[in-house]
């Protein structure tokens, strides 16, 4: 098991953060990944 | 033959890479940026720490101006050689299969190590990395293996890194890409101990399409 890491970022679409995930913040053969909004204070 | 050898912001390997390079043809060193490889003929991605590694190893370095004209050059069957980072770079790229995870000890290792060749020949190369350890579903390793795209395996008990069935190293179904964790490019000069590291460029060399 490998300890994974957070990102917290601003996103003008966030239709588009599976995208973003699948192509650069991880690695699908090898990493999961979960996304949760989290409301602008 | 002319040879480039892409330079990342955080690459270290690749002076010893130019200088192995240079032994068999010319040699000249592409910075990451560069996005024209008019007159080069053979690339080689070196070791190291590109953009620093820090998100995921090679994970932004695929994104390189200088990779997409790599991929270009893989497609129309030019030699490209990845080592060590230059491995996770083309995983990541989709220009190989498979991905690299921590050493399943979680200790960086650094020593010379026997490689075996898919003749049987025995190299002697030093490994120096702490992501090395090669990982692909067991149906992947299975179809590498009947299509012999498993380039070199490290020795029976010197695999330092949990690799997969002791894969060092794979190539593309058209084997004009090859990536493997060790480094031939510091075993060129019989001053370091070895020149089993040309055989490897050589090889990489002749599975190119003439471009």
């Amino acid at each position: 098991m490998r300890v994974g890491r957070m990102v917290e970022l601003e996103a003008d679409d966030p239709e588009r953060l599976g995208e973003l995930c699948e192509k650069l913040l991880a690695n699908p053969l090898i990493e999961n990944y979960e996304i949760e909004p989290i409301d602008a204070a | 033959m002319r040879w480039g050898v892409l330079q990342f912001p955080g690459s270290c390997d690749e002076r010893d890479a130019l200088h192995a390079c240079s032994l068999l043809g010319e040699a000249r060193l592409v910075w990451h940026e560069e996005r024209d490889l008019a007159g080069i003929d053979a690339v080689v991605v070196p070791g190291g720490f590109s953009y620093g590694d820090y998100l995921r190893a090679g994970a932004i370095a695929r994104f390189s101006p200088a990779m997409e004209a790599v991929a270009e050059l893989a497609a129309d069957g030019g030699p490209v050689l990845g080592i060590c980072n230059g491995f996770q770079v083309l995983c990541e790229a989709g220009l190989l299969p498979g991905a690299l995870l921590l050493n399943e000890d979680l200790r960086f290792h650094c020593r010379q190590l026997d490689l075996l060749a898919e003749d049987g020949a025995t190299l002697s190369i030093p490994a120096k990395h702490g992501e090395g350890r090669y990982y692909a579903p067991d149906d992947v390793l299975d179809e590498l293996e009947a299509n012999g795209q498993v380039a070199y395996r490290y020795a029976p008990g010197q695999n330092p890194n949990g690799s997969a069935r002791d894969i060092a190293g794979v190539r593309n179904e058209a084997g004009n890409v090859v990536g493997l964790m060790p480094h031939p490019e510091h075993a060129v000069d019989p001053l370091t101990g070895s020149t089993d590291g040309l055989r490897v460029f050589k090889e990489i060399a002749a599975a190119g399409v003439p471009i």
